[in-house]
């Protein structure tokens, strides 16, 4: 699941302040499950910009809104109505929505309201961690399951770092060794072989160094974008 | 048939609605009775509620697989030859506007042996 955290609100304010009229666009997917860009977050965020003291003159006329997904531009064209007179959209969705509400309603500007952060997963309840990276090449049946490119601070693949200490990261107590926690799993697996195996350099073409990337499925639609 | 379904434990605290993170929960307070109410279409089925609930009482097995519902029934115009099932009515009227051929109901392999029926049978398939 894509995670994201709201901006602070100062940065907000001086990207949507020279806007008459602004429709504050929620996401009902991703965001609204990390409780980053929901329709309450939406409407908590509609609330504070409406306040005068964030502008030196009157706040700009605030509309709220919620689609599904904002990630889909036929779903966003059809269903999510853009009252008279906006002329900024402010989406609290990922990076993903952001720009695809844009390229829907191109020229009009929208604005991000959420630092986009990660690819994760929520192991306890209120608490979503760093899973995965993207990186197109999933290594994780020689790990146990368990990402060395995401959760290790270095993306390691050789095993632990000299900064591994007692099951933790260098980086902080609470950042648990991401090899550690593989040679555990493994070993609990009874698949340590698998630690002495060689395998090549891992090809990171697939990992977007290389420009977007795309996943087309033919048979739906022309599949031209 | 709802989604949403609580069990025997629910005590109406609204924890769950409180707590939903897309405003997919709500209640209705009249006159003597309380009524809580769920919204499937602004829920994201992501358990908060279930989590969250002091009493257990949220069944969220039946977000997670539910019955079938009927949509829409309609006619269904069959192969004459085999009865295998061929189209709607109002699919035939499209099809055969479009392409103006005669309106026998028959699936492609009867279609197909009645246009060429000297053939043997294994060059006509």
């Amino acid at each position: 699941m894509i995670v994201g955290d709201l901006k602070p609100l100062e940065e907000i304010v001086s990207a949507i302040k020279e806007y008459k009229q602004i429709l504050v666009l929620g996401c009902g997917s991703c965001v609204t499950v990390c409780l980053s860009g929901g329709e309450k977050e939406a409407a908590q965020l509609c609330h504070e910009l409406s306040k005068i003291k964030h502008y030196g003159g009157p706040p700009p006329k605030l509309e709220m809104g919620c689609i599904l997904r904002q990630c889909e531009e036929d779903l966003v064209r059809e269903y999510q109505e853009l009252p008279e007179g906006t002329d900024a959209i402010l989406s609290l969705a990922c990076g993903a929505g952001v720009q695809t509400v844009a390229d829907a309603h191109d020229p009009l500007p929208v604005i991000p309201a959420l630092n986009t952060t990660f690819l994760g997963a929520s192991a306890k309840p209120g608490i979503w961690a760093e899973m995965c990276r993207g990186c197109g090449d999933c290594v994780l049946t020689f790990t146990g399951g368990i990402c060395p490119v995401a959760r290790c601070a270095k993306s390691l693949f050789n095993g632990p770092c000299g900064g591994s200490q007692n099951g933790s990261c260098e980086v902080g107590l609470d950042t648990p060794c991401a090899w550690a926690m593989i040679y555990y799993r493994l070993k609990r697996q009874n698949k340590l072989h698998l630690l002495d195996e060689i395998r090549g350099p891992k090809d990171w073409r697939p990992g977007g160094a290389g420009g977007p990337r795309k996943r087309i499925r033919l048979g739906l639609g022309d599949g031209s974008k | 048939m709802s989604y949403f379904r609580v069990n025997k434990n629910c005590n109406g605290c609204l924890s769950c609605v409180e707590n939903c993170p897309a405003s997919a929960l709500t209640y209705k307070d009249q006159e003597n009775r309380r009524t809580l109410l769920h919204n499937m279409t602004k829920c994201a089925r992501c358990g908060q509620c279930w989590r969250v609930c002091p009493q257990e009482a949220i069944e969220f097995q039946h977000l997670l697989v539910g019955q079938w519902d009927d949509v829409v029934t309609m006619d269904l115009i069959r192969c004459q030859v085999c009865g295998e099932p061929l189209y709607s009515p109002a699919y035939q009227q499209k099809v055969f506007d479009a392409v103006n051929i005669d309106g026998e109901p028959l699936c492609p392999l009867h279609r197909q042996r009645r246009a060429a029926p000297k053939w043997p049978l294994h060059i006509s398939r």
